[in-house]
């Protein structure tokens, strides 16, 4: 909660608000809302035990439009207010804001289609059929893109409904922005004294304002914290009074852009001579914030000569998979490691993560599991505890930033380096171009004997579906954007991942219903950058909100879904085989609650439901490829299109 | 129950068998790197064991055709799928084993969960498997796949 927030004790009724608007400059002064105390007596029931009513049935059927509100008549204003909370979003490249329509945040989502002339374009309005969507569209953009999008949530309502994809987000560090409408006196229980309070311990920032400046200030500030180490979902609860606002006078404060600090002179002195002394250095590399800290790194391997790992298959923003100096290299015995966002044996700089945040946002002690610092205090997560504590890494340990460490790191390689040094690392990267080459090809060979496995196995296999796909996309811009852990992860040995954003990771916390949402958000970030997402959907993870479907088929995104159709939650189906076993009691009925069946679902036919081009199912893996073939030329076009495949569990 | 007619010797070294072939099950694949193995013969029925295979939701680790999955089967050359006694100690063993968190690693059966002629039957079919899928240079898309490997780094 900031300061600003604290005020919100100081009570200004609504009516007292909207006279005051309508006698002009005076709306841009901290007014707050309160309870609309007529409106609770016209109910009989004002707020029980400090508690927010529940909707009545006159209210319920007022937000449905079955009745027009009671007018509350103010004078027009010449410029609203959340006019220009959109301009801000503009100013700051806000490409896109998702969200499902509600009342409490109708100012903000007019000016979004109508503000300007002509009327804005960008950020354009995407529609999701569920605040958990139209969040997990802004984390699967955050994560292609490195920088966030935009969801508006309605009222306390709509937060609920995103909170799980929130939390996903918050485990994933992805940069995002929420704005949340609030309207005390519409609907009671739409509404909150503090409505960030309940995802406040997964959210990094949030704020409350209590004046347009005040929130035009706040909607900067969450997207100055969003993309500050550590990276993570911001909100800003916006204030129906605030969005309706006379803004004529109000200027919108200059944007001041975060600093982010990298390792200090002496450091990267340091780092440098290190690299450029050793006979054999490494750069272990993790992920990065954004596209450029993966260009910095290839830059400085480049200019050292270190071979290099990758994170490239576990999410976006690492190392090029297939970069000649991407692997063991020609001689594993390293006599330098630098960590960039990984464990270094001699020096690891890591930037500062949502666990880091526990501490001053889990307020209430809730204990999220794996997100204690140190595993000390907040053991979060019951029998895992210790699970997810950060790696002790060997050697020199700085909790700094990578991406912004590397400048002054590559200019001092740059500016050290020797003509004999320089000379020894060209014959370096030759040798380790050949080594890294070999032990690729090695690699795959060995796995494509595990991949032909059940080759012509009806229902088809993951693998093959993973590798059909290979030859129709390796020369494409493509994106991976959907977890491939539940099918199998056979594009960590059969493709290349060799751009920030080749594949998007997993799911952050876990949970199910991500994949169709995060995988339109990247679509949407691919769609201007003429690239396609290729979304491998389990099934589900498709069923809990499939209304992703249809954003992207009335938003036109270049997204291929494949289902990998078990027709089951497969994961638990294997656990509750165990329990059964476990207590003599036989896997014969582990499939009840555990599978999809009786009846199937047709997710061609869903497609199709929803206005997206679809085939299926497809049982024969002979059908596969051209039915792939299909499904990408589809997605290139800009026409998403859906492929359900019946498939081998895993 | 087939454990109680076998002397505690036998049922040890069924057990370090098992061991060793859970193992081998886990690794997947590798056929040739370990020594044949000499296969009892067939009791059961496989057309009733394809039967139990589904319902029992064998398929859930190892397939529907026994190639894929979390522990595929055919070609492992395990020594757990030797006969049919070694198989069904195998589905006995692991009766004491009920760690707390959850697990996807092979569950217990006993007798009263899963009989020995049941157990029979679907071994008899887990017999029938073969494996299926052709040589890698046989595979047009794997062969396109190894090829590429060979194509320039494109940033």
């Amino acid at each position: 909660m900031t300061n600003d927030q604290s005020s919100t004790n100081k009570r200004v009724g609504r009516r007292g608000f909207l006279k005051g608007a309508a006698a002009g400059a005076a709306s841009t002064t901290a007014l707050v809302t309160g309870i609309d105390k007529s409106l609770a007596q016209e109910q009989g029931s004002g707020p029980r035990n400090g508690s927010v009513p529940p909707p009545s049935a006159q209210q319920v059927a007022r937000d449905s439009a079955n009745v027009q509100p009671k007018p509350e008549m103010a004078r027009g204003v010449q410029r609203a207010g959340s006019d220009l909370m959109i301009q801000v979003l503009k100013d700051l490249g806000i490409e896109y804001v998702a969200g499902n329509p509600g009342s409490s945040y109708e100012g903000l989502q007019e000016s979004v289609i109508n503000y300007g002339e002509p009327p804005n374009k960008m950020p354009e309005f995407i529609t999701a059929l569920h605040e958990e969507s139209a969040v997990d569209m802004a984390n699967g953009y955050g994560k292609a893109e490195g920088k966030p999008m935009c969801a508006m949530l309605h009222g306390t309502i709509g937060l609920q409904h995103a909170s799980m994809a929130i939390y996903q987000a918050f485990y994933s560090g992805t940069p995002m922005l929420m704005l949340a409408g609030r309207d005390e006196g519409f609907i009671q229980a739409h509404t909150a004294h503090d409505m960030a309070g309940f995802v406040r311990s997964i959210t990094k920032w949030d704020a409350q304002p209590t004046s347009l400046d005040g929130t035009l200030s706040a909607i900067q500030e969450a997207y100055r914290q969003a993309i500050t180490p550590p990276t993570a979902p911001t909100l800003v609860v916006v204030d129906m009074e605030f969005q309706k606002a006379e803004g004529i006078n109000t200027k919108i404060p200059a944007y001041r852009p975060p600093t982010i600090s990298g390792v200090d002179t002496s450091t990267a002195k340091e780092i440098a001579k290190g690299l450029l002394a050793a006979n054999n250095p490494r750069i272990n590399v993790g992920n990065f914030r954004t596209p450029e800290g993966v260009k910095l790194a290839v830059n400085l391997a480049e200019l050292t000569g270190a071979c290099t790992s990758t994170a490239a298959t576990q999410g976006p923003m690492s190392f090029p998979q297939r970069h000649p100096l991407c692997g063991p290299g020609a001689d594993t015995q390293y006599d330098y490691v630098l960590g960039l966002e990984s464990n270094g044996g001699n020096i690891t700089l890591q930037r500062a993560g949502v666990r880091e945040l526990t501490a001053s946002r889990d307020v209430a002690k809730i204990g999220w599991g794996g997100l204690e610092i140190n595993g000390a205090e907040n053991p979060g997560g019951g029998r895992g505890k210790g699970k997810g504590k950060a790696v002790a890494a060997q050697g020199r340990r700085l909790m700094i930033d990578a991406e912004a460490s590397l400048p002054a790191i590559i200019a001092e390689v740059t500016s050290q380096m020797t003509p004999d040094q320089k000379r020894r690392i060209d014959e370096r990267k030759t040798k380790h171009a050949d080594a890294n080459h070999k032990a690729y090809v090695a690699a795959l060979e060995k796995a494509l004997e595990t991949k032909k496995k059940g080759w012509d196995a009806s229902p088809v296999s993951t693998a093959r579906i993973y590798a059909e796909l290979w030859p129709l996309i390796e020369n494409e811009d493509w994106c991976f954007a959907s977890p491939s852990n539940f099918s199998g992860s056979h594009n960590n040995q059969l493709w290349s991942h060799n751009k920030p954003y080749s594949y998007l990771g997993g799911q952050g916390a876990g949970g199910m219903g991500y994949g169709a949402g995060a995988c339109t958000g990247a679509a949407l970030a691919a769609k201007a950058r003429n690239r396609f997402v290729v979304n491998i959907q389990t099934d589900g993870d498709m069923n809990y909100a499939p209304g992703s479907l249809w954003t992207a088929a009335h938003h036109q995104l270049p997204m291929l879904t494949v289902m990998h159709n078990n027709r089951a939650w497969h994961q638990e189906l294997m656990f509750m085989e165990y329990v059964a076993g476990s207590r003599n009691r036989g896997g014969n009925r582990a499939s009840i609650g555990t599978t999809l069946r009786d009846p199937y679902i047709s997710y061609a036919k869903m497609a199709e439901a929803y206005g997206m081009a679809g085939e299926g199912p497809i049982e024969d893996p002979k059908k596969l490829e051209a039915a792939l073939r299909r499904g990408v030329a589809s997605a290139k076009r800009g026409a998403p299109y859906m492929i359900d495949v019946i498939t081998q569990p895993r | 129950m087939l454990l109680h007619n076998r002397s505690f010797t036998c049922a040890a070294a069924v057990l370090v068998l098992c061991v060793a072939g859970d193992r081998a099950l886990a690794q997947g694949g590798d056929a040739k790197a370990k020594p044949a193995i000499k296969y009892g013969p067939v009791t059961g029925s496989a057309a009733r064991g394809k039967e139990l295979y589904h319902a029992y939701t064998c398929y859930g680790c190892h397939g529907f055709n026994g190639e894929t999955g979390a522990r595929d089967l055919v070609g492992t050359n395990s020594p757990i799928l030797a006969t049919e006694d070694t198989f069904i100690h195998f589905l006995r063993l692991r009766g004491n084993l009920a760690p707390l968190l959850p697990t996807q690693t092979m569950p217990n059966y006993s007798e009263k969960s899963l009989n020995d002629k049941d157990a029979k039957d679907i071994y008899a079919y887990i017999r029938s498997f073969h494996l299926d899928s052709p040589a890698v240079k046989d595979i047009p898309t794997l062969r396109k796949i190894l090829k590429s490997a060979d194509d320039p780094y494109k940033p």
